[in-house]
């Protein structure tokens, strides 16, 4: 336990020592950070209680059935924190140079595990617990609950049901590295991507949200009377009913039905510890050490995947500085199973949600459900393009990594890097904003202005995120850090994350009245007034280059930082 | 062919190299002295672009690297203390990248690679991919991308960390003959026998300042003294 303790005192003394850095730098980063964590949070607190009083005031759909989306919701919680888990423990657990060096210390591997089992759940998981915690307060003051109630739920509820999700993850991850060591850690991370949308695809065949709501108003307004035999029976089983479920009694004044589902979920929480504890103090050494021999064992060639267009020594179109970037870039990209392998599951999410789309019903007769729908959706394209550059643009600066100084020493100007950087990324994320801005606007309306004015957002949208996240990841950069997922979800990248939000937020208050307007002249009228989009969409633009000027020169002063 | 004029380097509050000022000519292999933590790797590190100077200038060439870099930049291989690779490229990738850096065509790389895998003997290893080769070879791999351009100045940080007996007489050598051809080195090396066999001048870097410099060709007077003299004046 001794041992346990130091290591974390001396984690803890780091990060206070860095959180209480008063120069003017680390300062306007702190403080940046608080501004911006805290305006999301307090966001995302009005939006929890406004949607709960919506919902449960103006919808009227009783709170069995808000406790039940709200199950549904933290279903998805649930699954983002535990891949998130396990995505960043394959790197703190199994790739951490911290890791080899406590192994070579008179220190059991067992304490090694319960130190980086510790530092990776908070590390991944803290903005989602801020994120939490935000939607509880938000849920909570609604109900007008008392003060206890937060620290109870937070520390008895909330929190154990994430370290089940986390603990879970751990659990998976040793057994699923000591199968790698047999069958390859290529064919096992596309067998995990396939499992963890099945689980969300299958969890939604079953839990169908339209279903439930049919199913349910049948029996409206005896909706008590059919709670009984509603949920699918695996469904009983699964932390997030749990957690409703105590919610949903607290709510109704039934402690003892609370109470209950609690006290499965701290049993649970109990036993998964002790199998993760057994697991560790009988596996996590050998899987590492299996971990440590698949790596060694990788390779004998320069690669798998052979395209010959792109292979070095073969004479390009481009200068020959930009030729080598490029090739250099390309190879380093798919020889890293976690990058290509993210790219594909972008991929097919982005699949997933053109073809839910067009199972929707987007042409709608009132116009202000059509510019909320229209929003909805573009919001939606928007988020999808804010997590393709954070999780590829923002870290391309920090990859350059440790061999950045044979760059740096070269005779290439540091501006054409970056910028080098910045059109092998905007070309990409433009290219995938602008198949969804097709889509998405020709399923709501086909018409040209709405294309039109989609299109230019969009493209404008695309500048804005992919400049904003490669000039913070060239501000953030952490040459240090191998592994772009950690470098992805680092407190810089959330930070430039929320930014990003912040930035969608003001595109959608630009919006939003001049295409209610548009859409009363056209649904109401007949008449098509694309003078209503002029100015916003020119307004949009704006605010984009503002943020794209802004962001490009941050990253050109800071790339050129000693390095 | 390298000169530091007044130059110095500041943390913070902490003066890491504190006026220094040297001259290296065409052709002399400069060996760049001095205890951990003394400023050298820094000095290093703003003669090849890497740092900023807080003041002063570093010429290379007859060109200031931080207001004309790329024709300094285009005079200089480097060679870091720590050889780090692009983990996922092989040798060869690393070898033409660099090769593209610095603008050679596709035929020049080609040819002087096969000339670097001759020299450096690293023909078993340059298609395997970085992330399975061990120090040394890592250090041949950096050395021969330093002489890929052929340039007129070498900048080594510790070139023989690592490297086994027969790997690292081979480096010598092959750094003694390209001085007699021309090109000009600063080492910096804690190494005193091999400044000793290799260097035509030293300087000895303390807290920052020098405080020994041997301007002439005169390393043969120490008669295998250097380490008592290096341990005398850096006490």
């Amino acid at each position: 336990m001794r041992e346990i303790a130091l290591v974390l005192n001396v984690k803890a003394a780091g990060f206070l020592k860095s959180a209480l850095d008063f120069r003017v730098q680390s300062l306007f980063k702190n403080l940046s950070s608080l501004l911006i964590f805290g305006g999301v949070a307090v966001g995302v607190f009005l939006l929890s209680r406004a949607s709960t009083g919506y919902l449960l005031q103006q919808a009227h759909i009783g709170l069995f059935l808000f406790h039940r989306f709200l199950s549904m919701l933290l279903y998805v919680f649930f699954i983002t924190v535990n891949l998130g888990n396990m995505i960043v423990c394959y790197a703190t657990l199994y790739r951490s140079e911290e890791v080899g060096f406590l192994m070579g210390l008179p220190v059991s591997h067992y304490k090694v595990f319960v130190v980086k089992f510790i530092d990776n759940f908070f590390y991944s998981s803290s903005t989602l617990l801020l994120l939490g915690l935000a939607l509880l307060l938000g849920y909570g003051s609604y109900f007008s609950m008392p003060w206890y109630f937060y620290l109870f739920t937070l520390f008895v509820v909330l929190l154990p049901f994430m370290l089940i999700a986390g603990i879970i993850a751990v659990i998976l991850l040793m057994v699923l590295v000591k199968i790698a060591s047999r069958i390859g850690i290529r064919w096992l991370l596309a067998g995990i991507v396939l499992v963890y949308l099945s689980a969300i695809y299958l969890y939604f065949s079953v839990v169908n949200p339209v279903l439930l709501v049919q199913e349910v108003m049948k029996h409206y307004p005896d909706v008590n009377a059919y709670f009984g035999y509603l949920d699918p029976p695996f469904i009983r089983y699964l932390p997030n009913h749990w957690v409703s479920e105590y919610l949903y009694w607290t709510m109704s004044d039934d402690s003892g039905r609370a109470a209950a589902n609690l006290v499965i979920l701290l049993l649970t929480l109990g036993g998964l510890l002790v199998v993760a504890g057994f697991m560790a103090w009988r596996y996590y050494y050998p899987s590492w050490l299996a971990a440590a021999s698949t790596r060694s064992q990788r390779g004998g060639g320069p690669g798998w995947l052979t395209v010959r267009f792109m292979s070095f020594g073969r004479p390009g179109i481009l200068s020959r500085q930009t030729d080598a970037l490029l090739r250099r870039d390309f190879w380093v990209f798919f020889r890293e199973p976690s990058q290509w392998l993210h790219l594909l599951l972008m991929f097919l999410l982005l699949m997933v949600f053109l073809v839910s789309m067009g199972s929707l019903e987007l042409r709608l007769s009132q116009p202000f459900l059509q510019t909320v729908s229209f929003l909805v959706v573009f919001l939606f394209d928007g988020f999808l393009i804010a997590s393709v550059s954070l999780r590829f643009v923002f870290p391309a600066v920090s990859l350059e990594g440790d061999a950045f100084w044979c760059v740096r020493s070269a005779p290439v100007p540091i501006q054409k890097v970056y910028w080098h950087k910045f059109f092998a990324s905007f070309v990409l994320v433009l290219f995938l904003a602008e198949i969804l801005a097709i889509v998405s606007a020709t399923m709501m309306r086909d018409n040209p202005v709405l294309t039109g004015v989609a299109l230019l957002c969009t493209a404008f949208v695309a500048l804005a995120l992919t400049s904003m996240n490669l000039g913070a990841g060239a501000y953030f950069a952490a040459y240090r850090e191998r592994n772009p997922i950690r470098v992805a979800s680092s407190q810089g990248a959330s930070l430039t994350f929320l930014a990003g939000m912040v930035y969608l937020g003001c595109i959608v208050m630009i919006l939003v009245v001049p295409l209610n307007r548009y859409f009363e002249m056209l649904i109401l009228r007949g008449s098509s007034a694309p003078e209503w989009l002029t100015l916003p969409v020119v307004a949009v633009g704006v605010l984009s280059l503002l943020m794209f000027f802004g962001s490009t020169s941050i990253g050109l002063a800071t790339i050129r930082r000693d390095y | 062919m390298i000169e530091l004029r007044n130059v110095t380097k500041r943390f913070g509050t902490f003066k890491a190299v504190d006026n220094v000022s040297l001259q290296i000519g065409q052709g002399q292999f400069f060996g760049f002295l001095g205890p951990n933590g003394a400023g050298k790797t820094t000095t290093i590190k703003m003669l090849t672009g890497l740092y900023a100077p807080s003041e002063g200038v570093c010429l290379v060439n007859g060109h200031d690297i931080h207001r004309d870099p790329l024709p300094a930049k285009r005079s200089i291989g480097y060679v870091p203390d720590q050889p780090f690779l692009y983990e996922k490229l092989s040798g060869r990738e690393f070898l033409s990248f660099i090769g593209g850096l610095f603008e050679m065509s596709v035929e020049q790389i080609r040819d002087r690679i096969d000339e670097c895998i001759e020299v450096f003997e690293i023909g078993d290893f340059i298609d395997r991919r970085a992330e399975e080769y061990s120090q040394g070879m890592r250090q041949r791999i950096v050395l021969a991308a330093a002489l890929m351009h052929d340039p007129k100045v070498l900048v080594i940080d510790e070139p023989l960390v690592g490297l086994d007996p027969r790997s690292s007489r081979l480096v010598k050598d092959r750094l003694k003959e390209r001085t007699t051809n021309g090109l000009t080195i600063f080492m910096s090396t804690h190494l005193l026998e091999i400044v000793e066999e290799l260097c035509d001048r030293i300087a000895i870097i303390k807290q920052g300042r020098i405080i020994y410099e041997e301007t002439q060709n005169a390393m043969r007077r120490f008669n295998g003294q250097l380490e008592a003299m290096f341990l005398e004046l850096t006490k």
